[in-house]
C-alpha cells in the first residue's frame, strides 16, 4: 500500500495525468494518477487514505516548490490536472460521506475584475489540500457571494483582485460579508493587494501565493 | 540635450549628465484630458491630445504612443470587454472558438485599432520630433495567451509543437507591428510580454527565446532601438531575456532594480524601471513619489538606466505625483535634498515640540540643505538675516542644515517636508519660496503680537507694602493706589506690618514696596526640563 500511495503522490507532484500523457517526458508510457488511483481503490486502499496520504501530500510538495520558484504555472497546472484525474475516482466516496473533506471554501474574483488565473491556481491548491471549493467565477457581485455563504454556513471565503480599480470592490465585498457573517473568515489575494490593504479593509488574512493560503488553512 | 539623444546615450551605455525619464502614459492620458479609457483608446485624436498633454506637463525624454496589449488580439478576432478606468480585457480566445492557427493571418496596418495607433504615432512624431517615441507591441507569449487562453500553460508541456507553431505566428505579428510603428516614425519598439513572468527559464528558452530574438533582430536591422518590458515576478527570466538581445529591458517593482541592473550591465544591455505603480504613484503623495524616484535614480545610476514606472500608469494616477518626479529628474539640487532626507528617514526619534516657542523671544528656524552650497537656501537665510536687526533682542534665528543628522531630526519634528523652509516659533511659515522682506517682517510681527497678548493675559501681579501702620505707610499705599488707578491696572494690594515678612525680604527701613509678578507658563501639563530651563533664562 505504501508503495502505490507514494507512486500516486509522485504522479501528482510531477504532473503525470495518465498512461497516455506525454508529460513528463521521463515517465512516458508509465501509469499516471488516473490508473494508479483506480488500482489502489480496487486493491482495497481506503479513499480517505488516498486523499490524505497521496493527493494532499503530492500537492503539498507542488505548493512548496511553487512558492520557492522551483516550478511555475505550467507545471503547477499539470499537477492539478493529475490530481483531478485521481479525484474523479474518489467522488463517489465524497458523496457517500466516507471521505470527509476539511471544509468548504468559497472563491471568487471580485466584481468588475475578469482575471482568473490567480484565482484558479489558488482553487487547485486548496482542493489539493483536501478542501471542497465552491468557485463562483469572475466578476462576482456581492449578492452572489452572500447567497453562497448563506448556502454554505461556516465556509471560508477567498477573494481575488488583479486591478487597482477593483480593489475598491474588494473592500465593499469584505464589508458586506463581515457585516452579515462576521464569523466567516475572509482571505484576500491578487497582484495589487498586500497585508496593509487587508488590514485597511478588515479582511482576515492575506497570502502572497497559493501555498500561503494552504499553509494558513492547515494551521 | 534632446530627449531622444539622451535615451540613445543611455541605451548605448554611455555616461549621461541626467537620467532619461519615460513615464508610461497609457490610458492615464485619458485621465489628463477627462475622457474614459474606452473613449481614449479608440480614438487617435484623443490619444494624440492625451499624450501631448502628458508631454507638456511631464516633460518626458520618451513616451509610448499607446499602452494597450489588447490591440493585436482584438485585430485577430478576440472579444474585448471595455472599461472606463482600465485598458480593455480579452474575454474570448479565438483559438478556443473553433478557429485554428491556419485560419489566422497577420493583421494589416489598418485592422482593428492598429490604424488608430499608427495614426496617433504619426501625429505625435510630427508634433514632437525631439522626444523618443515608443511603439509598444504585444509580446509573442502574451499574444499567444490571448489567442489560446490559459490552455497554453498545459499545452506547453503536453503538446509543445502546437505552442511552438503558435509562437511562430505571434512572432510574425510582432514583426509586422514593429514595422508599422517604425514606418510611422517611432524610435524605439518595446516588446511587452508580461505573461512570461509566469513561466520558468527552461520554458522561456524553449518557447520565447527564438521569437523574441527574431523580433529584436528585425528592429535592429531597421536601424531602430528595442526594449523588452515585463511585469510581475519575472526575476527568474532576466538572464534569459538578456539572451534574446534587446537593447534595453524594463521591469516593475516585483524585481529589485539592482538585481536587474547587475545582470543587464553584465550583458551590456541598458535597463529601466521600476517606480512602484500602486502604493506610490497611484495612492501615494508627491512626497512619496519623489522619495521613490530618488531611490530608483540612485540604484539605477547614470550608465544605461532609464527611469520609468514599472508598467502602464493606472488611469487615475494623480498628475501631481508624476510631476514631482519630473521636477526631481531635472533638478540636481532637489535630488541632494531628497538624498539627505532619505539617509535618516527610518530611525529618527522625533523631538517633543509641543512647548517649542514658549520663551519670550521669537525663534526663527531656517531649515536648509546647507546655505553655503545651495542657492535657494542661501537666499532664504539672507532674507532672515536682513530682517533680524529690525527686531534686535526680540528675535533669535538659527539655520538648520540637514546635512547634519540633528537638523534632520529637528526638521522631521517640526513636520517640515520641503527645503528650504522658515519656521517661526516652531510653526511652518514660508515653504520653498523666499519671502519678500515686508512679508517676513509682518509674519514675525504677528507672532510678537500674539506672544505679547499671551504674556499680558497670563500675567498676574501683587503689590505688598511693608510698614508700621504709620502715616508714611498710609501715604505709600495711597500713592500705589493712585498709580494703579492712573494706569488702569487691577493689582491686588496688601499691607503687612509683620516683622517676619520684613525679615524674609531683608527689609530694614519702611515703608517698603514690593512688586511680585506671576507669569503663567504652563497650564494643565508638565513641560519638559529643557523648556523650563529656557524660561529660567528669562529671569
Amino acid at each position: 500500500m505504501e508503495e502505490i500511495l507514494s507512486k500516486i503522490a509522485h504522479c501528482v507532484e510531477f504532473g503525470k495525468v495518465n498512461k497516455a500523457a506525454p508529460y513528463p517526458p521521463d515517465m512516458k508510457g508509465l501509469d499516471g494518477a488516473d490508473e494508479l488511483t483506480r488500482e489502489a481503490l480496487d486493491s482495497g486502499v481506503k479513499a480517505d487514505v488516498i486523499l490524505k496520504q497521496a493527493l494532499v501530500e503530492g500537492m503539498d510538495r507542488v505548493g512548496k516548490k511553487f512558492s520557492e520558484k522551483k516550478i511555475f504555472i505550467p507545471q503547477m497546472l499539470m499537477s492539478a490536472k493529475a490530481m483531478n484525474a485521481a479525484i474523479e475516482h474518489l467522488k463517489p466516496y465524497f458523496k457517500s460521506g466516507e471521505v470527509q473533506r476539511k471544509g468548504k471554501f468559497i472563491i471568487a474574483t471580485v466584481q468588475g475584475d475578469l482575471h482568473d488565473i490567480g484565482k484558479n491556481l489558488v482553487k487547485m491548491s486548496i482542493e489539493g489540500a483536501g478542501w471542497e471549493v465552491i468557485d463562483l467565477g469572475v466578476d462576482v457581485k456581492v449578492e452572489k457571494l452572500l447567497a453562497a455563504i448563506e448556502e454554505n454556513p461556516g465556509a471560508k471565503i477567498g477573494l481575488s483582485a488583479l486591478l487597482t480599480t477593483t480593489m475598491g470592490n474588494m473592500k465593499d465585498a469584505v464589508a458586506a460579508i463581515k457585516s452579515k457573517y462576521p464569523n466567516n473568515e475572509v482571505l484576500i489575494g491578487g497582484a495589487p493587494v498586500n497585508d496593509d490593504f487587508r488590514k485597511q479593509i478588515g479582511a482576515d488574512y492575506y497570502a502572497p501565493d497559493p501555498q500561503g493560503v494552504v499553509a494558513h488553512l492547515n494551521k | 540635450m534632446k530627449g531622444i539623444e539622451l535615451i540613445k546615450k543611455a541605451f548605448a551605455l554611455q555616461n549621461v549628465e541626467r537620467v532619461p525619464w519615460v513615464p508610461f502614459v497609457g490610458c492615464h492620458g485619458g485621465h489628463l484630458i477627462n475622457v474614459t479609457a474606452s473613449e481614449f483608446l479608440k480614438s487617435s485624436d484623443l490619444i494624440f491630445k492625451g499624450v501631448s498633454k502628458a508631454v507638456e506637463i511631464y516633460k518626458p525624454d520618451g513616451i509610448p504612443v499607446l499602452f494597450d496589449l489588447q490591440v493585436e488580439a482584438e485585430a485577430l478576432g478576440c472579444r474585448l470587454v471595455w472599461s472606463d478606468d482600465n485598458p480593455p480585457a480579452v474575454v474570448s480566445h479565438v483559438l478556443l472558438e473553433g478557429k485554428t492557427l491556419s485560419d489566422l493571418s497577420v493583421p494589416s496596418s489598418t485592422d482593428g485599432r492598429i490604424g488608430i495607433a499608427i495614426d496617433a504615432a504619426k501625429k505625435l512624431r510630427k508634433e514632437f520630433p525631439d522626444i523618443a517615441l515608443y511603439g509598444l507591441i504585444t509580446g509573442p507569449y502574451t499574444l499567444a495567451l490571448h489567442l489560446l487562453g490559459t490552455d497554453i500553460f498545459m499545452k506547453m508541456l503536453e503538446a509543445p509543437e502546437e505552442i511552438l507553431a503558435l509562437l511562430d505566428f505571434t512572432k510574425e505579428v510582432g514583426k509586422a507591428m514593429a514595422g508599422y510603428y517604425i514606418d510611422a516614425g517611432c524610435d524605439i519598439i518595446a516588446v511587452v510580454d508580461p505573461m512570461t513572468s509566469q513561466i520558468d527559464p527552461d520554458s522561456f528558452e524553449m518557447f520565447v527565446h527564438e521569437p523574441a530574438k527574431e523580433i529584436f533582430d528585425f528592429i535592429r536591422a531597421k536601424g531602430k532601438l528595442s526594449s523588452f518590458f515585463v511585469c510581475g515576478h519575472a526575476q527568474q527570466n532576466i538572464e534569459a531575456m538578456c539572451a534574446t538581445h534587446p537593447d534595453n529591458i524594463s521591469i516593475d517593482e516585483n524585481i529589485p532594480l539592482d538585481f536587474v541592473r547587475d545582470i543587464a550591465l553584465k550583458n551590456e544591455i541598458s535597463f529601466g524601471g521600476n517606480l512602484k505603480l500602486t502604493v506610490v504613484l497611484l495612492m501615494g503623495t508627491p512626497e512619496d513619489a519623489r522619495r521613490e524616484a530618488m531611490e530608483c535614480l540612485d540604484l539605477g545610476g547614470k550608465i544605461g538606466f532609464v527611469l520609468a514606472p514599472g508598467c502602464d500608469l493606472p488611469k487615475d494616477t494623480p498628475p501631481e505625483n508624476i510631476k514631482a518626479i519630473t521636477e526631481l529628474v531635472n533638478d540636481e539640487y532637489l535630488q541632494q535634498v531628497e538624498r539627505a532626507k532619505e539617509k535618516s528617514e527610518t530611525e529618527i526619534a522625533l523631538l517633543n515640540m509641543k512647548d517649542y516657542g514658549r520663551v519670550n523671544k521669537v525663534i526663527v528656524d531656517i531649515i536648509t540643505l546647507d546655505s553655503e552650497s545651495c542657492a535657494p537656501c542661501q537666499y532664504m537665510v539672507e532674507a532672515v538675516k536682513r530682517v533680524a536687526p529690525h527686531f534686535e533682542g526680540i528675535v533669535v534665528w538659527r539655520e538648520h542644515a540637514i546635512k547634519k543628522m540633528e537638523a534632520v531630526t529637528f526638521m522631521n519634528s517640526l513636520l517640515v517636508k520641503n527645503i528650504p523652509t522658515i519656521c517661526i516659533d516652531g510653526k511652518i511659515a514660508f515653504v520653498s519660496k523666499i519671502p519678500p522682506q515686508n512679508e517676513l517682517i509682518a509674519a514675525i510681527q504677528q507672532r510678537i503680537n500674539e506672544k505679547f497678548k499671551l504674556i499680558i493675559s497670563s500675567r498676574r501681579a501683587e503689590v505688598l507694602i511693608l510698614g508700621k501702620n504709620d502715616a508714611e505707610c498710609k501715604e505709600a499705599r495711597e500713592a500705589v493706589e493712585l498709580a494703579m488707578k492712573e494706569t488702569g491696572k487691577h493689582i491686588s494690594l496688601k499691607t503687612s506690618t509683620d516683622s517676619a515678612m520684613k525679615a524674609t525680604f531683608g527689609v530694614v527701613n519702611t515703608p517698603a514696596i514690593i512688586l511680585t509678578e506671576h507669569k503663567i507658563k504652563a497650564r494643565g501639563e508638565v513641560p519638559s526640563v529643557d523648556i523650563i530651563k529656557e524660561w529660567l533664562k528669562d529671569i
